[in-house]
């Protein structure tokens, strides 16, 4: 890495240079434009679209893979960065949380994941990403280079109900001025947080807990039920006048012209549901709507996986280090559910749900393998299948020619907590590792000792 | 002279005969004027004689074919030659068993306030129903009526008091609800011409929630606040009670002690020796209410007790006497179809009903309370699950008989069949716990009520006198939780 070393110069001058560095500094500063052809050389590349290649060069021009190989040719232009002893991967997809949505949970003005009501399916999470976010560059430094925002999936620390039909969910790029830069598919996937028979609720007017009968929660679950068929319903009209165009006057409706593509089986579901009971409930629903569907949470989906394989329903997990969703479940019940699934066949990827703790997303694919999850199905929950699931694979997943240049280096395997992550590229740009945490860590190491 | 010669007697068979014909007309009357008790008064003679039972005294041994003579309210003679009166009505006890009246351990029927909906009329009764300001601390003593007292509150109106009697219940301690410290429980008699009769004693027992009152800005908000307000208001009371009596003897140059009404009345309450009911029904509360019990130095009983089975030894260790809660946890009708109870729960419940034979090897005094058994045919039968979980009969006999005559200190008038008690009695066609048997007869204070053949399916079964709330103040929560 002889000239690879010249870029962290450059800008740790620049910001030298600016004096006292402004807390924002290095996210506006992130990537830097000054090279768009890269040449990574000498690095064992896990492609994860076959085996690895032990001394291979990736070279990328203008954002995306130009070529992977054990003898690619480097181009004159290209920037090199010898990565002798270092490994390549695909960058880390977090595909599902709430990146950009909410920066302090317990600050509400600054919480944006979720809208009143229960039907919003017109809501879109790429229009209220903050690309300013300091929760990007910290997850960025943990090898995510791009995630799922998912509306409503922050209904706890919103503290609002999250509704039935959250909004739609946007893949971004961890990195970008605008979010016209972080983009990558404004809408990949419509929330929809399944209506559950409740019959434990909290009563925030007395503070405790309040026990409902079945019946009465029931008949709730059934009346949200036949809401949200009536809302598919009423948007297969629109898709039809829609269609015709010959209506004389034509309302025009943002949510039912939203919906449109989830019942023409366009756009997935995405299904927020965690008990075995709504989980087939949902399947069914969905199946009966001609929906297509992706599980959500699903803490158990292992109880109903014959289910979900039967009808090709993957499943986006939270996090594996939770107590087990029953008191009665044995303890590992959460970590060793992935395993479960994927050896039932049912295709899974994992999510952090979340925007301060996504930073974990490897470890909770490496706690799955240490309950039993083979390795490479660990890495590809976190790399390929989330794209595949979301029909991003042509464009991210894999270390191929063609797709988007979102890839690490690092000195070891990217799941295990000690590797250190040494180059991040997103869109083919060399992006910043630091972050808040590491602006903390040189802030104190660097107060004067006593 | 023998029964059997007496048996044989045609002369007083015929007077028998003419008594039963009278009194088969006080009866109809009685029907008709829809107020026994009136006709009671008016009509009844006021002495009886129960002739050739079994008798169950619980205090001694079983008599057989023996005479339980009752006159003016009270037992003036048990055995096989009680000398009966002349002016007695004999009963022929034949094929029939009598027992000391029930006593239930703690309830609120016959109480004006139960089931009484939050509102103006209830804020009138009960202070704690009433909007209360927010309190921030154990010195505004939320939750806090200790003066209310459950014989001042009796009532003949609580629709209760007669099926609860049909089950053979003649006697309640009754205690007000609601708060903190709701109150002072009564033992009270289940028949009367008016409230006050009702009352055998009052003031015998201070019960005690810690259910926190407040809520989100009121304390005490938790578990924690209301233990730290308990033993204040303790503290408050031992110093109320020394302070004053130091400023009455010697008035001049000393600051007077303030008056708190809290205090007062439970120093008074303390100094008659009342007992301080503590809720503990599962293991963590059962195991902090014994240490409460030291730290307060109160007289305590424990209610709830329905894991006893795990902590039955510790509680004997430190001699306190339990009161049972006979509504055993149970499946809720309204629950989740696919949400299957926890191994926890389904042990908690499968093992509640042994708990009392675990108290009795122990030797732990206990007594049954209904706790939130709305319909009264189903206290009997809750005791009888405790029998079939090991504890012998006639230790649940005593459990609803003269053991919580004796936790509340009216065992010397109530409890068993003995001369100079009163004459609470059951007159049953077998035994108590035997699924067929009938309770035939049932003396209230020397007053006899015949229950009817078919009686009246129980009273709306969740429901107090105005059928607004279900009592349930005394229903403690399974086995969950650290509360």
């Amino acid at each position: 890495m002889i000239r690879g070393t010249r870029w962290t110069t450059l800008l740790a001058a620049g910001i030298l240079a600016a004096g006292i560095a402004i807390p924002n500094m290095a996210q506006t500063q992130a990537q830097t434009r000054l090279a768009t052809v890269y040449a990574i050389t000498h690095a064992k590349i896990f492609t994860l679209a076959g085996a690895p290649i032990d001394d291979g060069t990736i070279i990328f021009r203008d954002g995306k893979i130009a070529a992977v190989g054990a003898k690619a040719e480097i181009p004159a232009d290209a920037q090199v960065i010898d990565a002798t002893g270092l490994q390549a991967y695909p960058g880390l997809f977090d595909s599902l949380s709430q990146m950009g949505l909410s920066e302090v949970a317990a600050v509400s003005s600054t919480v944006d994941s979720t809208e009143t009501g229960d039907f919003n399916p017109d809501v879109v999470a790429a229009e209220a990403v903050h690309p300013a976010s300091e929760h990007i560059p910290v997850t960025r430094a943990a090898g995510i280079t791009h995630a799922l925002a998912v509306p409503g999936s922050g209904g706890f620390d919103s503290g609002r109900d999250s509704g039935v039909i959250t909004g739609q969910a946007s893949a971004i790029h961890l990195a970008g001025w605008t979010m016209e830069e972080m983009l990558i598919s404004k809408s990949v996937a419509m929330g929809l947080d399944w209506p559950t028979i409740e019959t434990r609720t909290f009563d925030l007017s007395t503070f405790s807990r309040k026990d409902k009968p079945y019946a009465e929660a029931k008949k709730e679950y059934e009346k949200k039920l036949d809401e949200l068929a009536d809302w598919l319903e009423r948007a297969r009209h629109y898709a039809q006048a829609l269609e015709k165009g010959s209506a004389a006057r034509f309302d025009r409706d943002v949510k039912l012209e939203a919906l449109v593509p989830v019942v023409h089986g366009e756009l997935p579901v995405l299904v927020f549901a965690s008990r075995a009971r709504d989980i087939r409930n949902a399947v069914e629903f969905c199946e009966k709507q001609k929906l297509r569907m992706v599980l959500a949470g699903g803490d158990e989906a292992a109880r109903v996986k014959d289910l979900l394989k039967a009808r090709g329903i993957p499943v986006i997990l939270g996090p594996v280090q939770n107590a087990p969703a029953r008191e009665d479940d044995p303890y590992d019940q959460p970590m060793a559910q992935p395993a479960e699934l994927s050896a039932a066949g049912v295709k899974i990827a994992f999510a952090s749900f979340d925007n301060s703790f996504a930073r974990r997303l490897g470890q909770q694919a490496a706690v799955a393998v240490a309950y039993g999850l083979p390795y490479d199905e660990a890495l590809k929950a976190v790399t390929l299948y989330p794209a595949q699931i979301f029909g991003l694979d042509r464009e991210l997943g894999t270390l191929e020619p063609g797709k988007l240049a979102n890839l690490i280096v690092t000195n070891g395997d990217p799941l295990e907590l000690t590797t250190e992550l040494r180059f991040l590229f997103i869109k083919g740009q060399l992006t910043s590792l630091e972050n808040k945490h590491t602006r903390l860590y040189d802030k104190y190491r660097n107060r004067p000792k006593p | 002279m023998s029964v059997t010669k007496r048996h044989g007697n045609p002369l007083v068979l015929a007077l028998g005969g003419i008594f039963f014909a009278i009194f088969a007309i006080f009866a109809i009357f009685a029907i008709f004027a829809a107020v026994p008790q009136a006709a009671a008064q008016g009509g009844e003679p006021s002495s009886f004689a129960i002739r050739g039972a079994r008798v169950v005294a619980v205090s001694g041994p079983i008599l057989e074919e023996a005479t339980v003579v009752v006159s003016r309210g009270m037992i003036v003679a048990v055995g096989k030659d009680a000398a009966i009166p002349s002016e007695a009505w004999i009963i022929d006890g034949k094929g029939l068993t009598v027992y000391p009246g029930l006593i239930d351990g703690l309830t609120d029927v016959a109480l004006l306030s139960a089931g009484v909906a939050p509102g103006r009329l209830a804020a009138e009764i009960s202070p704690a129903h009433a909007p209360q300001p927010a309190a921030s601390g154990p010195e505004d003593r939320p939750g806090a009526t200790p003066w209310r007292s459950a014989a001042d509150e009796a009532t003949l109106s609580d629709k209760r008091i007669e099926s609860w009697r049909e089950a053979g219940f003649t006697t309640v301690v009754a205690a007000p609800k609601d708060g903190i410290f709701p109150g002072q429980a009564a033992v009270l008699n289940l028949a009367g011409d008016r409230p006050g009769g009702m009352v055998v004693k009052g003031a015998v027992a201070v019960p005690l929630s810690l259910n926190p009152v407040g809520s989100f800005r009121s304390f005490p908000g938790s578990l924690m606040g209301v233990l730290g307000y308990v033993h204040q208001v303790w503290l408050d009371t031992e110093w109320y009670k020394q302070a004053s009596a130091g400023y009455a003897k010697n008035p001049r140059g000393q600051a007077r002690p303030a008056y708190d009404r809290s205090e007062a009345v439970l120093q008074q309450a303390l100094d008659s020796k009342a007992l301080v009911l503590i809720p503990a029904n599962n293991s963590v509360q059962i195991r902090r209410a014994l240490a409460l019990a030291e730290r307060w130095k109160v007289r305590a009983v424990l209610y709830g007790g329905q894991m006893g089975y795990e902590t039955a030894g510790e509680i004997a260790a430190k001699k306190i006497p339990v009161l049972v809660n006979l509504q055993w946890p149970e499946k809720s009708k309204d629950a989740d179809p696919d949400e299957p109870p926890t191994l926890r729960v389904l042990r908690f419940r499968d093992r509640a009903p042994s708990a009392p034979a675990a108290l009795a090897r122990a030797g732990v005094k206990f007594a049954f309370y209904s706790g939130a058994i709305s319909a009264p045919k189903d206290i009997l039968k809750a005791a009888r699950k405790a029998v079939d979980a090991g504890l012998a009969e006639d230790a649940a006999l005593r459990a609803l008989t003269l053991s919580p005559a004796e936790i509340f200190g009216v065992a010397d008038r109530l409890g068993s069949i003995e001369a100079g008690k009163i004459a609470n009695l059951i007159v049953a066609d077998g035994s108590l716990f035997a699924e067929k048997t009938k309770i035939k007869i049932v003396f209230v204070d020397g007053r006899k009520f015949e229950i009817r053949e078919t009686p009246k399916p129980a009273e709306p079964t969740k429901n107090g006198p105005t059928g607004e709330k279900p009592a349930e103040e005394f229903a403690l929560p399974m086995a969950g939780g650290a509360q």
